[in-house]
C-alpha cells in the first residue's frame, strides 16, 4: 500500500517544477530580445507574457517555507513527471499567440513535440510563421533534447534528490561522480557541438545558395533539431527545401553525434576512441543501420522507385539514419512514403523509429541498450539448452567504458521497457484506427510519436482528430521519460487520494 | 518518500490543490485566447472549408493524366494539359503517373531561391494561404499545413521573382510549365518540376500586422507583476 503525501512531500514537488518553469521562463527571454529586434513586435509581448507567467507560477512555488527534509529518489521522479506535463503548458504561450494554431491543444501538442524532441507539428501556414515564433520551436528542442531537469540542474542546487530527477528525464549515465556537474557537461557537449554544427551548416548552406543571413537562422534551428533528434524544420519542405547533398550529409553528422550518449561523448572527449569500436550500443546501431538500410534499398529497388545508386543512397539511408537517430528529418514528402515506397522499405523505417537510438542521448525510441541486452539474454538462455545442464554462462557486454556482466534483473528491466515501447506503439496505432486509418500508416504515425521521432504518412497535421492528438501527446511524454518516471508519478497521484496515511 | 514524516495531506486539500491548479491552467488559456489577433474567424473572399486535402484515409484513384514527354498525344489531351494546373497533393498522391510528364503548376515562392549554376530552386506552395485564404496571421481561416513543390527555374525567371514568401511576406505567385521527375536523372531530387516556362501572375507583397495594445498592455502588466514577485521571494528567502 502506498503511502500518502504529507505536506512535505508536495512542497517538494512543487519547488523543484517551480525551478524548472523558472529557467524556462528565463529562456523565453531570448527569443523576445529577438523578436523586437527583428521588428516582430506582437510576437515579442506574446513572448514576455509566456515568461513572466512561467516566472509568476515558479515563483509562486517558492515563497511557502523551505521543506525540511531533501527531495529523494521518488520526488525527483515525480518532479520530472510534472515538469515536463506542465513546461509545454507554458512553453505554448507563445506558440498560440502567433496565430498559427486553432485551438491551445494544437499549441501544447507542438511544445510537447518540441520539448520531446518528436518533431510532429500540428500548426498552420508554417512558412509564413514569424521568425523568433519559428526559432522558439526549435529552442524548445535543443532544451528538451538536453533536458528541461537537466538545465534546472545545471544552475540549482537540488540536494538528495537530483540523482531521481536526472534519472527521470531518462538519463542512466553517471558521467561525472556529481550530478550537477554531469549536467554542465552536457551542457558543454552540446554547446560545442553547437559552434562546430552551425558553422558547418552555414557554409554548407552557403554553397547550396542560401543568402548568407537567412543561411544562418537555418542553420541555428537545424543544427538544433539535428543534434537534439527533433525534427522540425523552419519551412514544411523540411531537408528537401535545400536540395543539397552536402546539406543532408551535415545534417546526417549531426543526427549520428546526437545519437550518441553523452556517455560516448565523455570517452570521446577524453580521447578514448577505443570506446566507439567495443561498446554494444554502437555495434548494435551499426549493424542495424546497414540492416535496415539494406531491407529499405531492397524494398526501393523492388517498387522502381528510385534506379540510380544516387537516389536510393541519398533517399534511402539519409530516412533511415533520420528514423533510426530519432530526428524525423524529410528529404521525401511524407505522402510518398506511402504511394511511391511500397511497403517493405516503409516497414524498414518504422522498426528503425523504433528501435531508437543510443540510451542517454537526445533520442527517444527503445534504445539500442535494451534490445542488444534483451537479444543477448536471449542468447544465453538458447545456449543454456544445447549446453551440459551443470554448465555454467556468464553474458558480458561492454558498456560505459568497462565489460560488465548481464545480470537477470537487468537483462528483465531491459525486456520489460522493451515491451512497454510495444505496447505504447500499439495503443497509438489502435486509436489511429479506431478513427479510420489503415494499419500500415496507423503504426507508422504512432511510432514516430512514441518513439518522438516526427516522421509523419500525412496523418499528423492541424486538422488531426482532438482523440488523436491527445493520445500523441501522452505518447511523446512517456516515451520521452520512458515510462518509469510516468509510473512514479501515476503512483503519486494514486498514493495522494488512495494512500495509506 | 522519506523517513521523516509529517501528518498526511487531507485529501481535501488536495482537491482543493488539484482544482487550484487547474484553475491556474485554465486562466492562462483565457488569458491567450483573449489576446490572440482579433481577426475574422473566416478570410473574406476564401474558398469554402471543405474535405481538408492530402486526408491519408481519402480513396486515391491515379487516373492517367496526359502522355509523358515525347510520347505522342492526342489534341485534346495537349489542350487539356495546357489549361489545366495541376496540384501538389494530386503529384504525391500518383507520382508513378505523372513521372515524366508536362504539367503546368501554380504557386506562391517560399523560403528562399537557392542559386545554382545552371539555374535555381524554388518552392512554390499551392496550400489555401498561397493564394485565396492568404497567409497566417491575417485571418482565423484555418485550413491545415503547407503543400508545394521544388521547382528548377532559370536564372532569368529567378531574377524575375521580387517577393519571396516567409515572415512578414506574401510571395510572388508563379506560373509554371515544366516536367515533373518522380526522381530528377540530373541531381537525384525526389518529386520535383523543372520548368520549361514560368512567369509571375501576381506580385507578391509586405504583410500588415498591426501593433496589438492589449497585448502590449498585458504583457507590461505581467513585467511588473513578476518583477513585484520575484522581489518578494527574495525578501521573504532574506528573512528566513
Amino acid at each position: 500500500m502506498l503511502l500518502r503525501p504529507d505536506r512535505q512531500d508536495l512542497s517538494l514537488v512543487a519547488r523543484f517544477s517551480g525551478r524548472v518553469l523558472l529557467g524556462l521562463g528565463g529562456v523565453m527571454f531570448v527569443p523576445a530580445i529577438l523578436a523586437v529586434a527583428w521588428n516582430e513586435t506582437n510576437e515579442a509581448a506574446g513572448f514576455v507574457i509566456g515568461a513572466c507567467l512561467c516566472l509568476l507560477a515558479g515563483m509562486a512555488t517558492q515563497l511557502p517555507p523551505r521543506p525540511r527534509r531533501a527531495p529523494d529518489w521518488q520526488h525527483g521522479m515525480v518532479v520530472s513527471a510534472t515538469s515536463w506535463l506542465v513546461g509545454p503548458f507554458f512553453a505554448a504561450v507563445p506558440l498560440y499567440l502567433s496565430g498559427h494554431y486553432s485551438r491551445y491543444l494544437d499549441a501544447y501538442f507542438d511544445a510537447m513535440s518540441g520539448l520531446a524532441t518528436a518533431g510532429l507539428a500540428v500548426i498552420n501556414d508554417l512558412d509564413h510563421l514569424a521568425l523568433s515564433v519559428n526559432l522558439w520551436r526549435h529552442v524548445l528542442q535543443f532544451l528538451g533534447g538536453q533536458g528541461l531537469v537537466v538545465m534546472m540542474l545545471s544552475f540549482f542546487a537540488v540536494g538528495g534528490g537530483a540523482v531521481g530527477m536526472y534519472a527521470g528525464e531518462a538519463r542512466e549515465d553517471k558521467i561525472l561522480p556529481n550530478v550537477a556537474r554531469t549536467a554542465r557537461f552536457i551542457w558543454r557537449v552540446a554547446l560545442t557541438w553547437f559552434v562546430v554544427g552551425v558553422l558547418a551548416l552555414w557554409a554548407a548552406l552557403a554553397i547550396a545558395g542560401m543568402p548568407v543571413w537567412q543561411g544562418l537562422f537555418h542553420a541555428i534551428t537545424l543544427f538544433m533539431a539535428a543534434f537534439d533528434t527533433g525534427g522540425f524544420a523552419p519551412t514544411s519542405a523540411s531537408v528537401a527545401l535545400y536540395h543539397s547533398w552536402l546539406v543532408e550529409l551535415v545534417i546526417g553528422v549531426l543526427m549520428v553525434a546526437g545519437a550518441l550518449s553523452f556517455a560516448l561523448h565523455f570517452h570521446l572527449w577524453q580521447r578514448r576512441t577505443g570506446e566507439l569500436v567495443r561498446n554494444i550500443e554502437i555495434r548494435f546501431l551499426a549493424a542495424s543501420l546497414f540492416a535496415l538500410f539494406a531491407v529499405a534499398v531492397a524494398g526501393l529497388a523492388s517498387t522502381g522507385a528510385y534506379t540510380s545508386t544516387e537516389a536510393l543512397f541519398r533517399r534511402g539511408l539519409f530516412q533511415i539514419v533520420s528514423a533510426h537517430t530519432g530526428t524525423g528529418f524529410n528529404t521525401v514528402p511524407g505522402r510518398m512514403f506511402v504511394t511511391d515506397w511500397g511497403e517493405l522499405a516503409p516497414a524498414a523505417i518504422v522498426m528503425a523509429m523504433g528501435l531508437g537510438a543510443m540510451a542517454g542521448s537526445t533520442a527517444g525510441g527503445i534504445k539500442a541498450i535494451r534490445v542488444a541486452l534483451t537479444a543477448r539474454s536471449v542468447m544465453r538462455q538458447l545456449l543454456h539448452l544445447v549446453l551440459p545442464e551443470d554448465a555454467v554462462t556468464v553474458a558480458t557486454f561492454h558498456s560505459g567504458g568497462s565489460r560488465q556482466v548481464l545480470r537477470p534483473e537487468v537483462a528483465r528491466s531491459a525486456l520489460m521497457i522493451l515491451l512497454l515501447y510495444l505496447l505504447l506503439y500499439l495503443v497509438g496505432a489502435l486509436t489511429a484506427m479506431f478513427y479510420g486509418y489503415p494499419f500500415d500508416q496507423a503504426m507508422f504515425e504512432s511510432t514516430s510519436a512514441a518513439a518522438a521521432v516526427g516522421l509523419s504518412v500525412g496523418i499528423t497535421g492541424p486538422n488531426l482528430e482532438t482523440g488523436i492528438k491527445i493520445v500523441y501527446i501522452l505518447q511523446m511524454w512517456i516515451g520521452r521519460l520512458e515510462f518509469i518516471a510516468v509510473l512514479v508519478f501515476m503512483g503519486f497521484l494514486w498514493s495522494a487520494v488512495r494512500g495509506r496515511t | 518518500m522519506s523517513d521523516v514524516r509529517t501528518r498526511p495531506v487531507a485529501r481535501g486539500r488536495v482537491l482543493l490543490a488539484s482544482l487550484l491548479i487547474v484553475g491556474g491552467l485554465a486562466g492562462i488559456v483565457t488569458l491567450a485566447e483573449l489576446l490572440r489577433h482579433p481577426l475574422p474567424d473566416t478570410a473574406p473572399g476564401g474558398p469554402p472549408a471543405d474535405e481538408p486535402a492530402g486526408d491519408p484515409r481519402a480513396e486515391v484513384t491515379c487516373d492517367e493524366p496526359v502522355p509523358r514527354e515525347g510520347q505522342e498525344r492526342s489534341d485534346e489531351d495537349a489542350a487539356s494539359a495546357s489549361r489545366q494546373f495541376v496540384r501538389s497533393n494530386e503529384l504525391y498522391d500518383c507520382p508513378q503517373q505523372f513521372d515524366g510528364r508536362r504539367v503546368r503548376y501554380r504557386g506562391e515562392v517560399v523560403g528562399a531561391i537557392l542559386r545554382r549554376a545552371d539555374g535555381a530552386w524554388v518552392q512554390l506552395n499551392d496550400d489555401v494561404y498561397a493564394d485565396a485564404l492568404g497567409p497566417l496571421p491575417a485571418h482565423r481561416d484555418f485550413r491545415g499545413g503547407n503543400a508545394g513543390v521544388g521547382v528548377f527555374v532559370s536564372h532569368q525567371v529567378a531574377d524575375a521573382i521580387e517577393a519571396i514568401g516567409g515572415p512578414g511576406e506574401r510571395g510572388d505567385i508563379l506560373e509554371i510549365s515544366g516536367v515533373f521527375h518522380r526522381v530528377d536523372p540530373a541531381t537525384a531530387e525526389v518529386a520535383i518540376i523543372r520548368s520549361s516556362e514560368a512567369s509571375v501572375s501576381a506580385a507578391g507583397e509586405p504583410l500588415v500586422d498591426p501593433a496589438l495594445a492589449d497585448r502590449r498592455a498585458a504583457a507590461i502588466l505581467f513585467l511588473l507583476l513578476a518583477a513585484g514577485l520575484t522581489v518578494a521571494e527574495r525578501i521573504v528567502a532574506r528573512r528566513r
